[in-house]
């Protein structure tokens, strides 16, 4: 496995925003691996799953420990275990195509996980254990929030969420309108919640309106809306809870970081980010040609999300490539000048990149929809979990029927100043002015199709060059051996440098 | 106007020898809109003792409250040229009724896109001259601009009423001023213009009847023609002959009537002898109170006052009789008929300047015939909004071929290239309207050389455009605007969730003005930039008011600036791919003084023919000749003032990998290495590359993101600089202000470079070069150290380093730099060389 997915994303994997915190990747000793992987419920699961072919995921930081948990639970269970190396994606994500590379029966995912529900393989999540000081935590919140009838909701970093349970005790004395969110997982393969310990969460009762985020569960109050709460989040900076804080970000958030036992409200400009994303909506708007790229395989329902934004693309009268490119990077992307804009099928904590270093933008679903979809309007509020805008989803829109869309319609943009063309055009152009054209004024070429013929039309450097009778006969020699990456005879000197 | 039905219009429209399109230029406050009052009321459509007062052309309820144009406004009018004079018009016509096009355009710096507009689609200027302020520098400005448009400029010499009454000048210094003002303005003309251009010869001379003089305030005017008309017959020779008498130096003795050419004792000039004197004697008379001589005077003029007018004494007195004798109406349509070129007569020479595409295809044969039978060739220069909210009248001049409503057309945007499909819409064209000041009058059809309104296009084009029917039609060349927009504002709504009003208001603003750029600044910021405070403070207004209707929080202005470079990079530097298989080297270079500019005016084009811009390079700033024939782009935007060339030898796979470097050169010569600026001013020589040899490797992907950073590494070590834009300021003022001007000058980092009495005046003009950063509220600083004595005209006139280290903590640059970066939400501090600059 790991062979292939080295092939498949070279050594830059600093490129995807990672918050990988290096210093923990100290190996941890014996004694503590009981504790801190929960090796009894891994044995448990496998054991009640007779599960014969077992792979174990890893973060990249959590690797070194790999060897060690595989073998304890080799020893235990005596299914064959199978540690993948490398994911293709987030690490936050299940691979289960990595899995299915070695035909596993189920997956156990170690560290930190973004929650996003998967479809093919049951799945026991291992979040790993940090320690709260619970009666600090609370006396902190109390500091920071006085009032204590305000409408509250408690979100947490996975890792917190053993002592989730003492410390609902613990506040729920304090603030009487406290709910606690709950960890939802959907995996239809396998029975729900039935190994996720700890954290079951309670039946929900009908007359309760729940929301759901990120994975996790939220019983509101009669009447109340997310946006009247105010979000108490356990854990330290990450991308959960900056998705939490984009797709929530009318609630004013307090956080608490048991790692430095520091609380405070959390003062990430919120806005300033959501102007940023809305730039790269108006480009969006602007492209013709998008990208569209798979940055799972795990997350339930990435090909229907695909196949949304193809349709979203072509009735909006722009043209889509696909692209399966494994971890994205800044190499790979360049590769295709032509495109535009790069769409992000991803889960919602790895679909936010913000870096000006990539040579055109990656937005996400979400964004791609407000800029094809003419029924949906940026507000404000902000979606980063692509399956809420599939059909079903809480923020589904239909998407305008033909009659409307079907007419080309045009805009101003804000980024060129130029107008641009929105949804499909009739071909009026095409006839009008390609039937017959001088040839030294036009390639024959661009007027076919727009877009990526245009684009090569554009270049000047098309290909090879024939040179018909300028270059002289020569007798073919022996080439280089070996993989592109490093051929045999370049092994020295690639070394050198 | 209200005369005729459309069918009598239409007539008139297809005579174009007999149309005048024109447009009425000067400084600010010379009084375009209130002379354009007196043509409107000779043509009938306000009455007659309104003019001056109505500003009919200020359509806008803060024009007449601010009493400054500031959008440009066409109105038609009709006049019957008597037979006699029929013999000045050099050129054909056919009988003695003209249709004049004309366009009052805003005086002010701030709105010259305006009058760029304007004149993109008139064939000649009328430009206004306050005779006692003289030639101002945007009288120069657009007077320029008119000439490089080969638009043919005749002048009125404005508010004679003011050097009479308030300025008690005497008769031969008031020549003496006027003679001034035509010599600078000739001085212009020459400057700009070319006697054996295709033009001809453009200077203005009063003895040829090409220079008004009179007051657009009191409605009276004439020209040399008038006066020559009354004393012709008196001096028994032909018109011709008499006006030349008039002006120069053409001497008369009343006594022995006799003419010199030098003047001695008992001889008088021939103008203030027969026209001054008159004149002077009038409001002599009049103003103070010499009814009897009044009444003598008034016989000899034969003037008859009607009714309430017998009543009057003094100044509205002085009013009457004069228009009365010297209609401005009149001495004007004579001098825009009789001397400016029809459609016919400019097209001829003006096509060349107008059309992109071949010089003998058949758009630009029916251009330059002005030919009704050719294909439809019009240009859009730019769009008025309706009284339907976000629609928009696109206003155009048809150049060849005719118009019609219903019509399926070409609509081509300014990035249209022929045989592709970017910017270009085939659509009918809903309705063709005329377009006079207020009203709008549907018309069915509009032939060339006209005037007209477009319905139904405005979705197509954002501000400009060209119009045709001919399949392989080239653009119309797209208008360069004299002012730049430096100047910039960040907007939002007060309320959030109005933003998508915000964004439809900005649209809109984007399209009602022919230079205003509404962008959304990676920071999600929305930024309108326009030439000028004042210009953004009607923006604003206008997207407070109008456009989007909501409630509008502005930023405090800002500037834009540029990344240079101001020294050769101090090393060779190197970038290697993500794979470390591509290796590029080298080195920037600050480009020589004053090609960066000829790049801006279209001296220097990527489109040129490449050996010969080789040569003008190596001429005019010594480059080395096979270099500057290896120049691979422009940049940013493919036709920026910065430049790649390729100085390497024999490398193999060279031209593969150009596509790519000149990608990340775009990139990065758009977002520069400070603080994401443009770059400006900088080449960039290849000076050798290292390839892997097998394609895949050194595909886009490993080339652009690294020629970006080796881009970015050459900037860094090549001594940096921001370069600000800087603004050339002109203030007239009296004595005493000078020193005020001088004091807020200095504060302000500004520095002047010219001052001097203007001639037969008491007035100073100062001129100054001032940074536009430190211009906000420069205006209002001046009035308050000169006791409002002084009123600047700030115009946008080169780029200039911003003097300090922008690496060193506390210096201006480095500020502007943190400020800038914090501004876009860039991690803070330019990012060090080690993240660009690899090692061998």
């Amino acid at each position: 496995m790991s062979t292939s997915t080295a092939a498949f994303s070279s050594d830059w994997v600093g490129v995807i925003q990672r918050t990988v915190e290096v210093e923990n990747s100290m190996k941890t000793a014996d004694t503590e691996l009981q504790d801190k992987y929960e090796i009894c419920r891994c044995i448990e699961f496998i054991k009640s799953g007779k599960y014969q072919k077992v792979a174990l995921q890893f973060p990249d930081h959590l690797l070194v420990d790999s060897v060690a948990i595989a073998t304890e639970l080799e020893k235990n269970t005596g299914a064959k275990l199978f540690v993948l190396g490398d994911t293709s994606y987030g690490s936050c994500c299940v691979d289960e195509i990595a899995a299915q590379h070695v035909n596993a029966d189920c997956i156990i995912h170690f560290g930190r996980s973004c929650l996003s529900p998967t479809r093919r393989l049951p799945v026991l999540y291992v979040f790993g254990r940090q320690e709260v000081d619970i009666d600090h935590c609370s006396s902190v919140f109390n500091k920071l929030i006085e009032d204590t009838s305000t409408h509250l909701v408690v979100m947490y970093d996975v890792v917190y969420s053993h002592i989730i349970s003492l410390l609902e005790a613990k506040l729920s004395h304090i603030y009487s309108n406290m709910v606690i969110s709950k960890f939802k997982y959907e995996n239809n393969s396998t029975e729900k919640d039935n190994y996720n310990g700890g954290t079951e969460p309670n039946l929900v009762t009908d007359d309760i309106q729940t929301f759901t985020i990120s994975g996790r569960q939220v019983s509101l109050s009669p009447g109340k809306q997310i946006a009247d709460y105010i979000i108490l989040y356990i854990g330290g900076e990450s991308l959960t809870l900056t998705n939490l804080m984009m797709s929530l970000n009318r609630c004013t958030f307090f956080t608490y970081d048991p790692q430095t036992r520091r609380g405070q409200q959390e003062t990430l400009n919120i806005n300033k980010a959501l102007m940023r994303r809305y730039y790269l909506i108006e480009k969006a708007k602007d492209a013709r040609v998008v990208g569209i790229v798979a940055g799972t395989l795990g997350v339930a329902d990435y090909m229907n999300g695909i196949s949304r934004v193809k349709q979203l693309v072509k009735k909006a009268g722009k043209k889509s490539y696909t692209f399966v490119m494994g971890k994205i990077n800044i190499a790979k992307m360049a590769n295709f000048m032509e495109v535009d804009v790069f769409v992000l099928i991803s889960c919602p904590e790895n679909s936010l990149i913000d870096s000006s270093e990539f040579y055109k933008p990656i937005v996400t679903p979400f964004e791609m929809e407000i800029a094809c979809n003419q029924a949906r309007e940026w507000t404000g509020d902000y979606v980063t979990d692509f399956r809420q805008l599939l059909p079903g989803g809480d923020n589904f829109i239909e998407m305008p029927s033909d009659d409307v869309s079907g007419n080309l319609e045009t805009d101003v943009s804000l980024i060129t100043g130029g107008i641009r063309r929105m949804g499909e055009e009739k071909d009026d152009i095409a006839v009008s002015s390609s039937a017959i054209v001088k040839r030294d004024d036009v390639l024959t070429v661009s007027t076919v199709h727009a877009t990526s013929a245009e684009y090569l039309s554009s270049r000047s450097w098309q290909g090879l060059e024939q040179r018909l009778g300028e270059t002289s006969v020569s007798q073919a020699i022996e080439g280089q051996k070996g993989i592109a990456s490093g051929y045999a005879n370049e092994k020295s000197s690639s070394k050198e440098t | 106007m209200v005369n005729f039905t459309i069918d009598q219009i239409r007539g008139i429209m297809d005579k174009k020898s007999n149309i005048r399109n024109m447009s009425v230029i000067a400084h600010v406050d010379h009084g375009k809109s209130t002379l354009t009052d007196s043509l409107v009321s000779k043509a009938g459509i306000i009455a007659g003792q309104k003019a001056g007062e109505a500003r009919f052309t200020d359509t806008r309820k803060d024009e007449q409250e601010r009493c400054i144009t500031i959008k440009s406004t066409a109105i038609s009018l009709y006049y019957e040229l008597e037979e006699k004079d029929l013999q000045f018009i050099t050129q054909l016509t056919t009988g003695t009724g003209f249709l004049i096009n004309l366009i009052d355009s805003p005086g002010h710096v701030d709105f010259s896109s305006e009058v760029t507009a304007a004149l993109r689609v008139t064939d000649g200027a009328l430009v206004v001259v306050d005779c006692v302020s003289g030639v101002c520098v945007q009288t120069e400005t657009v007077l320029r601009q008119a000439i490089a448009e080969r638009i043919k400029p005749v002048v009125f010499m404005n508010k004679m009423d003011r050097a009479l009454l308030e300025l008690q000048l005497d008769k031969e210094d008031l020549y003496q001023t006027f003679q001034r003002i035509v010599e600078n303005i000739n001085v212009i003309v020459a400057t700009y213009g070319d006697e054996d251009g295709p033009m001809g010869n453009v200077m203005v001379d009063p003895s040829k009847g090409t220079v008004g003089f009179g007051s657009g305030l009191h409605g009276w005017a004439f020209t040399l023609m008038q006066f020559a008309e009354m004393y012709c017959d008196k001096f028994k020779i032909d018109r011709g002959k008499m006006m030349k008498r008039l002006w120069g130096d053409q001497f008369f003795n009343p006594k022995e009537r006799k003419w010199s050419k030098n003047s001695g004792a008992g001889y008088v000039r021939g103008f203030v002898q027969f026209i001054l004197d008159p004149i002077y004697k009038v409001f002599d008379a009049i103003m103070n109170f010499k009814k009897d001589d009044t009444v003598k005077l008034l016989e000899k003029l034969s003037i008859k006052l009607t009714g309430d007018d017998k009543d009057k004494e003094g100044k509205p007195l002085l009013k009457v009789v004069m228009r009365n004798w010297l209609p401005a109406g009149d001495a004007l349509l004579k001098m825009i008929t009789i001397h400016l070129p029809s459609p016919v007569t400019a097209q001829k020479y003006r096509m060349e300047l107008l059309y992109e595409g071949p010089h003998d295809d058949e758009a630009a044969l029916g251009i330059k015939n002005c030919d009704p039978n050719g294909p439809l060739m019009m240009y859009i220069s730019k769009m008025v909004p309706t009284t339907d909210k976000g629609r928009f009248y696109a206003f155009g001049r048809v150049f060849s071929g005719i118009v019609s409503t219903g019509m399926k057309a070409r609509i081509m945007g300014p990035n249209y290239v022929p045989g592709k499909k970017e910017d270009l819409y085939i659509k009918p064209i809903q309705r063709t309207i005329l377009m006079m000041g207020r009203y709008i009058e549907p018309i069915p059809e509009v032939p060339c050389g006209n005037i007209v309104g477009l319905v139904g296009v405005d979705q197509y084009l954002v501000k400009t455009g060209t119009i045709t029917t001919f399949d392989g039609a080239h653009n119309l060349r797209v208008m360069k605007f004299s002012v730049s927009p430096v100047v910039r504002i960040a907007v939002e709504a007060k309320n959030p969730s109005e933003l998508p009003k915000l964004v439809e208001g900005l649209k809109r603003l984007a399209k009602s003005d022919p230079m205003v750029q509404c962008i959304i600044e990676e920071s999600g910021e929305h930024i309108i930039a326009g030439a000028g405070e004042l210009h953004l403070e009607i923006c604003l207004k206008d997207l407070e008011e109008d456009h989007a209707c909501i409630q509008i929080k502005a930023s405090d202005p800002v500037v834009s600036y540029r990344e240079t470079v101001t020294e050769m990079s101090d090393r060779m530097c190197l970038a290697k791919s993500p794979n470390k298989h591509n290796r590029l080297f080298m080195r920037a270079a600050p480009l020589p003084d004053g090609l960066a500019e000829d790049i801006d005016n279209d001296e220097v084009t990527p489109k040129q023919e490449v050996k010969s811009r080789a040569r003008y390079l190596a001429e005019k700033y010594e480059f080395d000749l096979t270099e500057a024939r290896k120049i691979w782009c422009f940049g940013p935007e493919g036709t920026g003032p910065n430049l790649v060339i390729d100085c390497t030898k024999g490398v193999q796979y060279l031209s593969e990998i150009k596509d790519s470097v000149i990608a990340g050169f775009q990139w990065a010569s758009k977002e520069g290495v400070l603080c994401e600026e443009n770059m400006r001013g900088i080449r960039f020589n290849i000076h050798d590359v290292t390839l892997h040899a097998d394609a895949i490797h050194r595909g886009g992907g490993q080339i652009i993101p690294t020629t970006r950073r080796v881009l970015y590494a050459c900037a860094l070590t090549a001594t940096p600089r921001l370069l600000e834009p800087v603004y050339l300021v002109e203030v007239q003022c009296p004595e005493v202000a000078v020193g005020g001007i001088y004091g807020v000058l200095t504060r302000r980092r500004g520095h002047v470079f010219e001052e001097n009495q203007v001639a037969g005046t008491p007035m100073f003009l100062v001129k100054a070069y001032l940074p536009v950063m430190e211009s906000f509220g420069f205006t209002a600083d001046l009035r308050s150290n000169t006791g409002g004595q002084a009123f600047p005209q700030c115009v946008f006139n080169h780029w200039q380093v911003l003097p300090g280290d922008p690496f060193d903590h506390g210096s201006k640059p480095f500020t502007v730099v943190a400020d800038t970066r914090k501004r876009k939400g860039l991690k803070e501090g330019v990012p060090a060389l080690e993240n660009y600059l690899d090692k061998l």
